[in-house]
């Protein structure tokens, strides 16, 4: 099988999940309403400046609204047998992953927009790379995606995909700089941020919202998010392969 | 295959079989359950991997050439899986996709599907709202929208009503007319008579007997087997008393007698009858099905055969 053969299949799982998984209640409830109530919950004090808030609000929509589809995708579809058939097909068990993930880095920019545009309108906040910005959205979306995936890949059931799926993300979006800076944080807790991927998410798009050119912390940001999507899609394809035996 | 096995943590499923399936033929897995006809299914199918042994496809290792062994099977799997949130057409149509049929025959084949399974009315429903029968339906399509050399039926007819039954042994048929090689499991052993050249029994996780139908069945030629009933209740224990019976099974109202060839056993019960007074309801002497030849040849009592799921299915043939 050759690799255009494996991506345009899994160009077809993508858009089969974005019918089957986009418009549930879930993924409205836990990928926008969750992060934007929370974040107005812990911003009241007014002490984040508008490029910290935006940049840990969108990466906190992007994070859940990703997760939310994607911890499940897998784990419904072997609750109702369809996995088997994706499992049977001329597909690499990578192809498959990826075509999962693509469902999920799709819907991020979208709600990352959602939310973008009217809290930079409403706070009068420029974007200085939109590009940047954008990038950084796509590339956290991707991220996120694929460590829902691994989760999915991990859970028997629906509500053990949705607990191991709160479990990074809720210690994340209070360890990676989105409520309080990171900088502010003891030192070990500063370590710490350093290996979650909402970290280097939240940088990188603040980098992108502050200057109108590319810096290497966002180089580096990027790079560490696209390492880390490749550790999770590796990862989710061991266990799934693992559970083939 | 060559010497298949396969455990689960200490129980093992699969212990050493080999079989060939001739290119062509309509092959069957028969077994109780438990025997390992899933397991088999799944190995072939590149959904498990064997503990060791080894099989091909068409030339292709199954572990080592997975890809490329799948391309050339169908697999319908013995639950419907297709996805209820979409439509009969769009689940046709990504089926298509996933097996790499060109984009000018998907919509085309897909249509062509729905006409010969009696959905085409329904195409552009959602599954959601399908019965048991069409969602069977469908999902058998799935199996074959790109034209498979082999196909996989893991108990297709489970859960159709008798018309889609009738409908899917036909186009089973068809298929292999058309040089589509089948190898099908099932719990319907007239479905196994009807279809197969070749059949395997198979019982814990060993193939016990493998050949067409006609010779397992003639394997069990030198008996004889009754069904009678009686104007009244009559103990199993009690007809052991008839000359020449070697077993004895109550079916619902009947008691089935296997007796040796060489019993007049139409005149030793009416003996029987007429001596206690009691008048003969119904009697029917039975030529050997493949379902007596899948007990004997496995040893299981009809209880056993069919435990936990539904019993093995068997018109016979009076005689």
């Amino acid at each position: 099988m050759t690799i255009g053969e494996d991506l345009s299949k899994a160009l077809y799982i993508a858009r089969k999940d974005m019918k089957v998984y986009y418009f549930k209640a879930p993924n409205f409830t836990y990928g926008l309403l969750m992060p934007v109530a929370l974040y107005l919950a812990f911003s009241v004090s007014g002490s984040l400046s508008p490029a910290t808030l935006i940049s840990g609000l969108v990466s906190l929509v992007i994070l859940f609204g990703t997760m939310s589809i994607e911890a499940v995708s897998v784990v419904l579809e072997k609750q109702t047998g369809t996995f088997e058939r994706l499992l049977a097909a001329p597909v690499s068990l990578l192809g498959l992953i990826l075509g999962k993930a693509l469902a999920g880095f799709a819907i991020g920019p979208l709600t990352a927009i959602a939310v973008l545009v009217p809290v930079s309108l409403f706070s009068g906040t420029s974007v200085q790379s939109p590009i940047a910005v954008f990038l950084a959205v796509c590339v956290s979306s991707f991220t996120f995606a694929s460590m829902g995936i691994l989760v999915s890949c991990f859970a028997r059931w629906t509500p053990e995909a949705q607990m191991y799926s709160n479990f990074f993300r809720f210690p994340m979006a209070f360890l990676s700089g989105t409520f309080i800076p990171v900088e502010s944080m003891p030192q070990f807790l500063q370590l710490f941020s350093r290996v979650l991927p909402l970290t280097y998410s939240i940088d990188a798009i603040r980098e992108g919202l502050n200057n109108s050119f590319v810096t290497g912390s966002y180089l580096l940001d990027l790079g560490v998010l696209i390492l880390f999507s490749a550790a999770f899609m590796l990862a989710s394809a061991k266990v799934l392969e693992r559970q083939l035996r | 295959m060559v010497g298949l096995t396969k455990h689960y943590g200490v129980f093992t499923a699969l212990n050493g079989i080999d079989f060939d399936v001739p290119r062509g033929s309509v092959f069957g897995l028969l077994g109780p359950n438990g025997a390992g006809k899933t397991t088999t299914i799944k190995i072939l199918t590149g959904l498990t991997k064997p503990s060791s042994g080894s099989a091909f496809i068409l030339g292709h290792d199954i572990v080592r050439d997975t890809i490329q062994a799948k391309k050339r099977i169908g697999v319908v799997p013995e639950s419907s899986n297709i996805y209820e949130e979409m439509t009969a057409e769009q689940n046709l149509v990504f089926a298509a996709e996933l097996y790499g049929v060109a984009g000018q025959d998907r919509r085309r084949r897909t249509w062509e599907l729905l006409e010969t399974f009696g959905l085409a009315e329904r195409g552009r429903d959602t599954v959601a709202g399908f019965s048991r029968g069409m969602r069977r339906r469908l999902t058998i399509a799935c199996g074959i929208i790109h034209r498979p050399e082999i196909l996989f039926l893991d108990e297709p007819t489970t859960g159709l009503d008798v018309q889609s039954a009738l409908v899917l042994r036909e186009l089973v048929r068809k298929l292999n007319k058309e040089g589509t090689t089948v190898l099908l499991t099932t719990h319907y052993l007239e479905e196994a008579d009807q279809l197969c050249d070749t059949v395997a029994m198979i019982n814990k996780g060993k193939i016990v007997a493998l050949d067409s139908p006609e010779k397992l069945k003639a394997s069990v030629i030198g008996s004889n087997i009754v069904d009678v009933s009686f104007s009244e209740h009559v103990e199993e224990e009690e007809l052991c008393k008839v000359g020449g019976v070697i077993e004895i099974h109550r079916l619902g109202d009947k008691i089935r007698l296997t007796v040796g060839s060489d019993v007049d056993v139409v005149e030793e019960l009416t003996d029987y009858a007429r001596t206690r007074g009691l008048r003969i309801t119904t009697i029917n002497t039975l030529k050997p099905s493949l379902e007596d030849a899948f007990l004997r040849i496995t040893g299981l009592n009809p209880e056993e055969a069919g435990r936990d799921k539904e019993p093995v299915k068997m018109r016979r043939q009076d005689g």
